[in-house]
């Protein structure tokens, strides 16, 4: 299966066609998402989403709020580690 | 007459509240606890009292069933006018036990509430603090909604009201059913694994709720915020505090001397729409992990074997499942699908409950003008399971509620779970 690219966009993507986050105003790639509402039960659906849609696996010490608080920083993260895994 | 959909999770309330009635354990209520530095706002918390009322019909709403697919949706004349916030005379200590038991039993001067909400304001001490209670029905209102109730209060603007709600889907049930399956062949290995919850087999039901409340310092929740970020990141406070749930539950057996090889665990997750504005109505699923009870060793391979059986019944679609089970639950009388689920599953329903609130009111320091000393919520539970172990976090501080009925767990055995929370969470001191 091809990789599926990891950008801002694909990470609010994944955020709103899986319902993890609703927000009135679209999410922008700087947008706190833990003003949306990203709380331990939206985390925990989010951490499998990654590694259905990216194929990544988080470790949960690995989500630190820097990682986590905007899709841009986010998308950033998994790039990384998807560098790393290669 | 206004017409609005129940989530599955309104269905599984409805049941167990009838359950609950026939068992003589009165009604779902949950009580949250704001505690203020100083003197809220008197007319903010007026005026954003009244906007809830006027925006959102679901405060005078019943569960009914409606013909077309007889099925269970809320039906509501309009808004409800507000309750009047009653501000109760300054004391000298802060609303005592009994105000609180009375509370969370649904009652104000011995006599039943009539409005499933209800806001006390308890001024206290020679400092002007303040306790807010707010008194709510669980069938309305979950953890979840809780948050975000307490959220637009704290905004000061309630003037939103809950999104259009989407059309009610149409089902085959036949498609229903093979969705269901996974979950009920889970219900079944259940039965068939002996899962025990706090209640014993033949015991009390309608044993009266109790409660109690362990506000941790600021250094034990330091502490507890230290374990769990080695052993969950920043953010995962609900498999943590599962984690050390199930382990509580599983020494409670061994005291005494019960041989339950796994902990059924009901953890929730989101089950509708995530809108700030969608107060009412239920919003958390619950998802049935069954934890080893020999993979509960230690805190850390509690939490790693927990997170392994969560993705596991991810992968098993367990979410669409559970939907699907409510789905089919709702064409069936209330009073028929949770004596069906408790005779499946040999009494027990499920081990444990346990909250999953993560953090109230992230980002606020106050409410309603005046500083926020602590934020907790004390639910009461039903016999089985008998004990419900609840966290609740503001802004680092963490409370402990442990809520029972009493002839489920004794005195003893509350504290011995007590201290093993206390001993995972802090390391003992």
């Amino acid at each position: 299966m091809p990789e599926v690219p990891i950008t801002p966009e694909a990470v609010i993507e994944l955020l709103t066609s899986e319902h993890i986050l609703e927000p009135q105003e679209p999410i922008l790639p700087e947008t706190d998402l833990f003003t949306l509402g990203l709380d331990s039960m939206a985390m925990m659906q989010l951490l499998l989403q990654i590694e259905q849609r990216f194929q990544l696996t988080v470790n949960p010490s690995e989500m630190t709020r820097e990682r986590f608080a905007t899709a841009g920083s986010l998308a950033t993260f998994l790039r990384e580690k998807r560098r790393l895994a290669a | 007459m206004l017409t609005l959909p129940a989530t599955t999770v309104d269905y599984f309330l409805a049941g167990l509240e009838s359950f609950m009635r026939r068992s003589g354990q009165d009604t779902h209520w949950g009580v949250t606890v704001l505690k203020l530095e100083g003197k809220p706002d008197a007319d903010l918390l007026a005026r954003v009292w009244e906007q809830i009322h006027a925006h959102h019909p679901m405060l005078g709403a019943r569960l009914k069933r409606v013909w077309r697919g007889w099925r269970l949706a809320w039906e509501s004349q309009g808004t409800v006018p507000a309750p009047a916030i009653t501000w109760h005379p300054t004391q000298s200590v802060p609303p005592d036990k009994n105000i609180l038991r009375e509370r969370f039993q649904g009652q104000v001067g011995s006599k039943p509430l009539r409005s499933p909400l209800l806001m006390e304001v308890f001024p206290f001490g020679d400092h002007d603090q303040h306790v807010i209670l707010l008194t709510w029905r669980h069938a309305l209102l979950d953890g979840t909604g809780i948050n975000l109730l307490l959220e637009k209060m704290a905004s000061g603007d309630a003037s939103a009201g809950p999104p259009e709600p989407a059309p009610p889907k149409r089902h085959r049930m036949r498609d229903v059913f093979q969705r269901a399956r996974p979950l009920m062949k889970r219900l079944h290995a259940m039965t068939s694994a002996g899962c025990l919850s706090a209640w014993a087999k033949g015991g009390a039901k309608g044993g009266a709720p109790d409660f109690h409340v362990i506000e941790f310092s600021q250094e034990q929740s330091e502490r507890a915020a230290v374990r769990l970020r080695t052993a969950c990141g920043d953010f995962l406070q609900m498999p943590f505090y599962a984690a050390v749930a199930a382990r509580a539950l599983r020494l409670l057996h061994e005291r005494r001397g019960w041989h339950s090889p796994q902990i059924h665990l009901q953890l929730p997750f989101q089950s509708r729409g995530r809108s700030r504005d969608l107060l009412f109505g239920n919003h958390t699923g619950t998802l049935p992990l069954f934890l080893d009870a020999g993979a509960l060793g230690t805190l850390e391979e509690a939490v790693s074997h927990l997170l392994e059986r969560y993705r596991e019944a991810m992968r098993e679609e367990m979410p669409k499942a559970s939907e699907a089970l409510m789905t089919l639950a709702a064409h069936l009388p209330v009073g028929w699908f949770i004596p069906a689920v408790r005779l499946s599953n040999c009494g027990q329903i499920c081990s444990l409950f346990h909250s999953h609130t993560g953090s109230f009111l992230p980002g606020r320091g106050e409410f309603a003008g005046a500083p926020v000393q602590n934020v907790y919520n004390i639910p009461n539970v039903c016999s089985p399971p008998g004990l419900g172990i609840f966290f609740s976090d503001f802004a680092g501080r963490i409370t402990l509620t442990l809520s029972w009925r009493r002839g489920s767990v004794s005195p003893e055995e509350v504290e011995t779970v007590n201290q093993k929370i206390q001993e995972d969470l802090t390391g003992g001191r």
